[in-house]
């Protein structure tokens, strides 16, 4: 019998993002690792339940956005086209191969990817403008961007958050994966941030914080948001952990640049396999 | 030309409810037309052109067709980042304008002194960059930009300086290069030191005018075409002019490096050039502060000075 794929609801178990992750990871046998582990759960929440594609149309012009500013992130997005089915298995066994499309980086051109990013702080304004552009037209299309901690050290990040504030962009959702990494070292030891709550706070959001690993409480946190009257843009702070969900890559910066060897990779699948996939 | 600039960007606002216009905190009283006829069209992004030009590909991505427009120092040379990766590497309609390139913020120093700005535009792919010289070719340059939907880089400089045409030009007559017309330049008889049909000058935006001064009165008998759009650059009819030559006078209110005479040069490298003077600012930066044809003159673009290095040229030209 044949199952049509439209009956087959993507799950985006956290688990399973995971080992498509490694897999691509070790296919392409490329870094960003640890980068892509610690928003695993923020986007499953967000393609989950939060995310509106009419059709199943990555390029419908009534769709929501999510906004990945930290480009360096993308195979977590990548792993959750594949659960919907825009992305095969031949995508992500073919990663980095001569010739294919999806990138170590955001790309625009890929259906499913909203903007090009890895040049950091670019995602954020653009994420403004469509939100910005939502409102002019008068739609309740909603506006997602996930910025990195490290990433707020880009003083356009600022530019772009005092505008939305200005504007009154209550469709704007800016998520920070704050996971107290950038790439040479802890983000308190090179620009500290302080409390990044506090921080959007004084540029006019709505802001909380969170456990950017439990699911509950990000859902929460969305739905909490989408229901208040308020006009201020939002922020959510997620607090993570880079590499999160394979213990010897947790919180360990070196997995922002390593490449998994074969042992590397069946050790991180084993620890995958006992998440219940 | 200023005041075309705005009339015709309000008409196309009134016309068009999605088309916005984005400033950077810049343009005071240019703008009043275009506030009072289109107010939910024009947004402040205050002082901050990375979000500006960000925030345009974001609303250009829902259908909108901003014009963002900013000094030609900052939009786009401080933010070619954003054009490049927001913009046009998604072909997005979204029309910058730098306004006052060149040395107009003579007295201003180099934070406002622009002569970069076509070099660093014409590298960045899927990029139209344009350079009217009058209001003629700024109307049709706009016109194009708009209805096109490309992604445009637009360049104001100098601009009461004056017509230099005598009439209307089509959007497509101004996607090469456009013939000055013999009964603009008003021959004086008996001023004439050059009588080199063969002679070819090239000019772009504010050098137009000092083109059409010198070739008055020294050189009637050369052929002034002004380029009001670099890039793509109509290669064809610019070798075929420069091949029909015997000497080429380039001249740009903008760095010899990367600017016009350098498409130009591309253009002919595989078939070679004859002789090819480049007048433009050789690689430095304003010394002192002053007028702006204080400062023409200071970098050796003024028409007297122009018009040395042309004589000079020419005679060198002439003993070959």
């Amino acid at each position: 019998m044949k199952i049509s794929s439209d009956l087959i609801v993507p799950q985006f178990h956290s688990a399973t993002l995971r080992r498509t992750i490694l897999d691509m990871a070790y296919a392409g046998s490329t870094v960003h690792i640890g980068c892509a582990f610690s928003i695993v759960e923020l986007l499953a929440v967000l393609y989950r339940k939060y995310l509106k594609y009419p059709n199943n149309d990555p390029n419908s012009e009534a769709r929501d956005y999510l906004v990945l500013s930290k480009g360096h992130g993308v195979m977590a997005q990548y792993a959750c086209m594949k659960e919907i089915g825009w992305l095969g298995l031949e995508d992500i066994n073919s990663y980095f191969k001569d010739g294919t499309v999806l990138k170590g980086l955001s790309d625009s051109r890929v259906d499913g990817l909203e903007v090009t990013s890895g040049s950091l702080g670019h995602g954020f304004s653009v994420g403004v403008g469509i939100a910005m552009g939502a409102k002019l037209c008068g739609s309740e299309q909603k506006t997602f961007v996930i910025v990195g901690d490290g990433e707020l050290n880009e003083g356009a990040i600022w530019e772009g958050a005092m505008f939305a504030a200005q504007q009154e962009l209550n469709n704007f959702m800016v998520i920070v994966d704050e996971n107290g990494l950038q790439a040479m070292g802890k983000t308190s030891d090179i620009i500290n941030l302080g409390s990044i709550q506090k921080k959007f706070e004084s540029f006019g959001f709505d802001v909380v914080t969170i456990d950017g690993h439990n699911e509950i409480l990000i859902d929460i946190a969305i739905s909490e948001f989408q229901k208040t009257t308020s006009m201020a843009p939002k922020a959510i702070i997620a607090k993570t952990v880079k590499g999160k969900g394979v213990s010897f890559m947790e919180n360990d910066n070196r997995w922002h640049y390593s490449r998994l060897t074969k042992a590397d990779y069946d050790a991180a699948c084993g620890e995958l396999e006992g998440q219940c996939l | 030309m200023r005041a075309t600039f705005s009339s015709v960007l309000t008409q196309l606002a009134v016309s068009d409810p999605k088309v916005l216009l984005l400033t950077g905190d810049h343009g005071y009283a240019l703008f009043d037309e275009f506030r009072k006829a289109c107010p939910s069209q024009y947004i402040n992004a205050g002082i901050a052109e990375q979000n500006m030009v960000g925030m345009a590909a974001g609303l250009a991505k829902l259908g909108f067709k901003p014009f963002v427009y900013g000094l030609s120092a900052f939009v786009p040379v401080r933010v070619v980042e954003q054009i490049k990766i927001d913009i046009a590497h998604d072909g997005l309609p979204v029309t910058l304008i730098g306004d006052g390139a060149g040395f107009v913020y003579s007295h201003l120093g180099t934070s406002h002194q622009s002569t970069e700005d076509i070099a660093c535009t014409r590298s960045v792919p899927n990029l139209v960059v344009m350079s009217p010289a009058d209001r003629f070719e700024l109307e049709a340059c706009m016109m194009l930009a708009y209805r096109s939907g490309c992604s445009t880089y637009l360049r104001m400089g100098k601009a009461d300086l004056g017509d230099v045409h005598s009439e209307s030009i089509s959007e497509e007559a101004v996607k090469s290069p456009i013939s000055i017309t013999k009964s603009k330049i008003s021959v004086e008889e008996g001023n004439r030191n050059n009588r080199d049909s063969s002679v070819v000058i090239f000019a772009s935006g504010s050098m137009v005018k000092t083109a059409i001064i010198l070739a008055n009165e020294r050189y009637p008998d050369a052929r002034v075409y002004s380029l009001a759009i670099l890039k793509p650059l109509d290669e064809e009819s610019v070798r075929s002019l420069c091949l029909g030559s015997k000497a080429i006078i380039v001249m740009e209110e903008h760095s010899i490096i990367g600017g016009i005479s350098s498409a130009i040069l591309e253009a002919c490298s595989a078939i070679g050039c004859p002789p090819l003077l480049r007048i433009g600012v050789t690689d430095r930066f304003s010394q002192f502060c002053g007028s702006y044809d204080y400062l023409l003159q200071e970098h050796g673009l003024s028409t007297d000075l122009v018009g040395k290095k042309i004589d000079n040229f020419l005679d060198e030209v002439g003993r070959l």
